[in-house]
């Protein structure tokens, strides 16, 4: 399939991604947003990579994925001790800074 | 030549800054020491720079010290520079002289005062403030001294502060001086407009090369030098408490009686004659003016004479009196008779003094009160006061030989035989000789009246508590008395009427200040003895009448003249109600808008519009700040995608329509040329340009080129419409500009 | 490139059109572990997409690494704190505004991607998406961001664990550590000289 069709899917899991950050108040919900761009971003780069015959691509990708795990633990890390001190994820109420 | 001036007014202001600044851990005898000390050693230098160095260098201008450069901006060079010649020399040893024998008395008076240390550092103050005035070689050093002294004055008025009335004394002092320091600083500018220079000399020698600058006609038909002259006239009656601004030395003796001694009877309030002295040159060029000091002198001399006839408090009565004294000498500047002002101001220096420490004395003995009515017979009581009060009354009432007479008689004369005024206003000289007499008559009544009241009769008319604390004061107090009865008594021969006796080389003063102030006034011989004549008869008549109404307390005369006139007699008593009338003019007033200004300006202007606008301002910046930081992570990231999505929006536009209009049209006849491109640098990719030139909604001409040339057929106006597209991003702009064609 | 054959073409289309079923599905879900497992259900089908597109050792990747460890993660972390909450989309203007000026920087880029050129080298080599030339890729060219993302693995775990540490434990390890230095100084008082006591607390737990 030509490149364009792949970078629409990709644009359009970008923006469902967005979606869900930006809408959702559960935390994890947004957080699977983010992973949601994230593959979004992937399936651009690979695309790219297959029009121009790069394995360029496919290394970045690799990269994201690694990225995303290191950022998905630390994320979830983060949200687990906000609800230890909350008892909630939801993310309107968690909006008060450091005291 | 030069000569180590700066060290006269330097020592005071050392002792000054080492009192206020250690002077209260010390103990009285070290403040003394430093006080008196600096004093000394100014004295000393003072001494040694006008009887060794000063005769050699009398011809060349004087001693000179420049210690640098005060201002110098554009042509406007003003030196931080000292200049001793014959009259300021004159000053400063009265300064120092009589400075140092007040600090020795203060010592005692004030010996149980807790602010002693303060005491004396404000007294060292002033000494190096006055020292600055005299010694000044411009105007501006002189009016950084005006200022000091003013200040000074201020300070120690209202030395014992805690009571608002001393407080207040002092405010009006300051305030008032203040106002006539404005005549001074515009006539300064005046004569800096005019000369192009404030320094003595300079202007001086101006003046005396015929006026120059100064005598273009002004306002009102009168020359600049008029104008200066009568501004400059303005401070000095603030300073030397003539009329209008007298008004704060009769309140002024709310202060220590040692200060009243210094500064208001030897030298801040001479600084006006002085200055009118050391101005001479520039006085001499309009008669008008001159008219208008002698005028002012003289009738203060006679108004205030009259309201000491019925003062009840021995330093008021003294206050009016040095005011009365004042107009004398501002009587004998403006009739041109320089040396015999200077000669009054040395010799009214010693018995004023001299009386005002008396005063101290006596009401030290009286338990501080100086109240005269409850005084009497003190002549037993206290005999060395009453001594140096002898010496003193006798000496301002003008009797022969006494210092007094010398002086007054230089004046009086000078006045009848003065002849400044030219043709029209010659009348102004005779006029203020006679009330200089009356002047002097009311000197010697109200003075005899003071002496026989407090130390004539038998007994003292106050109650047996005061009566037994009735002392004579500890010796520092005494000794200053006895040098300065004795500078009163004989003061007066260092002036001797020389031209008189066929000597005019007896008349030591006028000799020595001949360079700087000209040669002696010419009295012919029967005018002289004449005046003589009259003001001893008026003097003994003074006396006289004095003794009548008051001679060993009060009498029937006194009795049945207070008991025929009593509204009159109370009028007089309140001063002739002048700062009622003061009150009522200005003050209320300005009052009145003092208040409207605060309210409107600062409680509306300033605190809600200047303070309440970048206040409300701040405010909003802060709540969008606050806002954009709420912690909501989503908001963040939604305002993130916001801005991006403007960014892009403007960064894709082919032309920034917006924020200018890059259409450059250049019309000449019929042709027109248009000129597309973004800036001054060239596009980075391809745009798409479609000009169009006639209205009709379709494009004349499209292509890659951002410039176009087009005739129109008819002369018109039309509207030139560039559209530019960038196929990359999709994103166009359009671009008009009207053009009118012919 | 070759015109992609009817084959090609359904399998994008189906693939494509599930992957944004399970996209729209997961975002809109109220129970996160549905969610979770809609968002599987999409890695799965984007890692055929990735097939199609030859990119295979990265589609095993995405099953292996995305789907299998990401995604567990996440299922843990929803067991800890399954919670269901009231309403759970937020629709304040800011961030609908927010979506959509997403979606225009999205249509802009879809403009110049439309614009640009198609210069494709036409045929793939036959390796091409293979772990082997991957590996020689990444290990030749990206050597050094390589051995970076592994120090970035480790300070992301050091990180988590840091982060999600219980304060419980500390504070009662770091009391019982104050309470053994005063019986130190206790002792150090009635008997000086005597041997030294430890001064770090002795934090494990």
């Amino acid at each position: 399939m030509p490149t364009f069709y792949y970078l629409i899917l990709s644009f359009a899991l970008f923006l469902i991604g967005t979606a869900g950050v930006l809408l959702r108040r559960n935390a994890l919900i947004a957080l699977m947003g983010i992973e949601l761009q994230l593959n979004g971003g992937n399936l651009a780069m690979l695309a790219f990579s297959r029009e121009l015959g790069d394995l360029k691509g496919h290394v970045f990708a690799f990269f994201i994925i690694a990225l995303a795990a290191a950022e998905a633990a630390v994320g979830l890390a983060i949200l687990v001790a906000l609800f230890r001190g909350r008892q909630t994820v939801n993310l309107d109420e968690a909006t008060l800074m450091k005291r | 030549m030069t000569f180590n001036l700066r060290l006269i007014p330097l020592l005071p202001f050392l002792g000054a800054a080492i009192l206020m600044l250690f002077g209260r851990k010390w103990k009285r005898d070290t403040v003394l020491i430093v006080a008196a000390g600096v004093i000394a050693g100014s004295c000393l230098v003072a001494f040694d720079a006008f009887f060794t160095a000063l005769p050699g260098a009398a011809a060349g201008g004087g001693l000179h010290d420049v210690v640098g450069t005060w201002i110098a901006a554009g042509s406007l060079k003003i030196d931080l520079a000292f200049r001793m010649d014959a009259l300021s020399g004159l000053l400063c040893l009265i300064i120092t002289f009589i400075g140092f024998l007040i600090h020795l008395y203060s010592s005692g008076y004030m010996e149980h005062d807790p602010d002693y240390p303060r005491f004396f550092a404000y007294l060292n103050l002033f000494c190096g403030s006055m020292l600055v005035l005299v010694l000044g070689d411009s105007l501006p050093i002189m009016f950084i001294g005006w200022e000091g002294v003013g200040l000074c004055s201020y300070l120690l008025i209202g030395f014992w502060y805690t009571s608002n009335a001393n407080a207040d004394a002092g405010k009006k002092a300051f305030i008032t001086n203040r106002i006539g320091d404005l005549g001074f600083l515009i006539g300064m500018f005046l004569l800096y407009h005019t000369t192009g220079t404030l320094n003595f000399r300079d202007l001086t020698a101006a003046a005396v090369g015929g006026g120059g600058g100064l005598m273009q006609i002004s306002w009102l038909g009168a020359p600049v030098a008029f104008w200066a002259a009568l501004f400059l006239f303005v401070g000095a009656t603030g300073k030397s408490a003539q009329i209008p601004l007298y008004v704060w030395l009769p309140d002024a003796m709310a202060g220590p009686t040692p200060v009243s001694a210094l500064i208001h009877a030897a030298t801040m309030v001479t600084a006006g004659v002085y200055m009118v002295a050391r101005m001479h040159a520039l006085y001499l060029l309009t008669p008008g003016a001159m008219a208008i000091v002698a005028g002012v002198g003289a009738l203060t001399a006679l108004f205030a004479a009259i309201i000491g006839f019925a003062q009840n408090d021995f330093k008021k009565v003294l206050a009016y009196s040095t005011i009365s004294q004042l107009g004398f000498m501002f009587a004998a500047v403006g009739t041109a008779n320089f040396d015999g002002g200077v000669f009054h101001l040395f010799t009214h220096a010693f018995f004023k003094a001299g009386l005002f420490l008396c005063a101290g004395s006596v009401m030290h003995a009286m338990g501080g009160s100086g109240d005269i009515t409850i005084m009497g017979g003190l002549r037993k009581k206290i005999p060395w006061t009453h001594g140096v009060f002898l010496v003193c009354w006798l000496a301002i009432c003008g009797v022969p030989f006494f210092s007094g007479f010398f002086s007054k008689d230089s004046i009086i004369g000078g006045a009848f035989a003065t002849e400044v005024f030219g043709q029209d206003l010659a009348w102004v000289g005779k006029a203020v000789g006679v009330v200089l007499m009356l002047a002097a008559f009311g000197t010697a009544f109200y003075m005899s009246r003071l002496y026989f009241l407090v130390f004539s009769g038998s007994e003292t008319r106050a109650s047996d508590e005061i009566k037994h604390h009735i002392h004579e004061p500890p010796a520092s107090m005494v000794g200053p008395l006895v040098v300065l009865a004795i500078g009163a008594a004989l003061g007066g021969f260092i002036g001797l009427p020389g031209g008189l006796l066929d000597h005019p080389e007896w008349n030591l003063l006028a000799d020595r200040l001949a360079p700087v102030l000209g040669p002696e006034m010419e009295v012919a011989h029967n005018t002289a003895i004449g005046c003589m004549v009259a003001s001893v008869i008026l003097a003994l008549g003074g006396i006289g009448l004095a003794y009548l109404f008051y001679g060993g307390g009060y009498r029937e005369p006194a009795r049945k003249f207070a008991a025929a006139m009593p509204r009159s007699v109370q009028l007089v008593r309140d001063k002739f109600r002048i700062d009622e009338l003061y009150d009522r003019l200005i003050i209320r007033p300005v009052k009145w808008l003092a208040e409207k200004l605060f309210f409107f300006v600062d409680r509306i202007l300033i605190d809600k519009i200047l303070v309440g606008l970048p206040a409300a301002i701040v405010d909003l910046f802060g709540r969008v700040a606050r806002w954009c930081q709420g912690g909501d992570v989503q908001r963040y990231m939604a305002v993130f995608a916001i801005g991006a999505a403007v960014i892009v929006y403007f960064a894709t536009q082919p032309m920034h329509a917006f924020f200018s209009n890059d259409l450059k049209v250049t019309v000449s006849g019929l042709a027109v040329d248009v000129d597309a491109h973004r800036g001054s640098k060239p596009a980075s990719r391809e745009l798409d340009y479609s000009f169009e030139f006639d209205d009709n909604g379709k494009p004349d001409l499209t292509g890659t080129t951002p410039t176009d040339h087009h005739v129109y057929a008819k002369p018109g106006t039309y509207t030139v419409r560039v559209e530019v597209k960038d196929p990359n991003w999709g994103t166009s702009s359009t671009l008009k500009q009207k053009v009118e064609v012919r | 490139m070759a015109d992609p054959t009817l084959g090609d073409q359904l399998i994008f289309w189906l693939l494509a059109g599930l992957t944004t079923f399970f996209a729209v599905f997961t975002i809109t879900r109220k129970n996160p572990v549905t969610a979770v497992m809609s968002l599987v259900a999409t890695f799965f089908c984007l890692s055929g997409i990735y097939a199609s597109l030859s990119a295979h050792f990265l589609a095993a990747i995405q099953v292996l690494v995305y789907a299998g460890a990401i995604m567990v993660l996440f299922i843990f972390v929803i067991m800890i704190l399954n919670r269901e909450e009231v309403a759970p989309f937020s629709l304040r203007p800011l961030r609908v505004l927010g979506v959509v000026a997403v979606g225009y920087l999205l249509l802009k880029l879809i403009t110049v991607a439309v614009g640009l050129p198609h210069g494709a080298p036409g045929v793939l080599p036959d390796d091409f998406g293979t772990v082997a030339a991957i590996g020689d890729v990444l290990f030749r060219d990206f050597l050094y961001p390589f051995e970076s993302i592994s120090v970035l693995l480790l300070v992301a775990i050091v990180g988590g664990v840091v982060v999600s540490r219980s304060h419980q434990k500390e504070a009662a390890a770091e009391a019982a550590a104050a309470y053994r230095q005063q019986i130190h100084q206790m002792a150090e008082h009635d008997y000086p000289g005597a041997p030294e006591a430890p001064t770090t607390p002795e934090g494990h737990h």
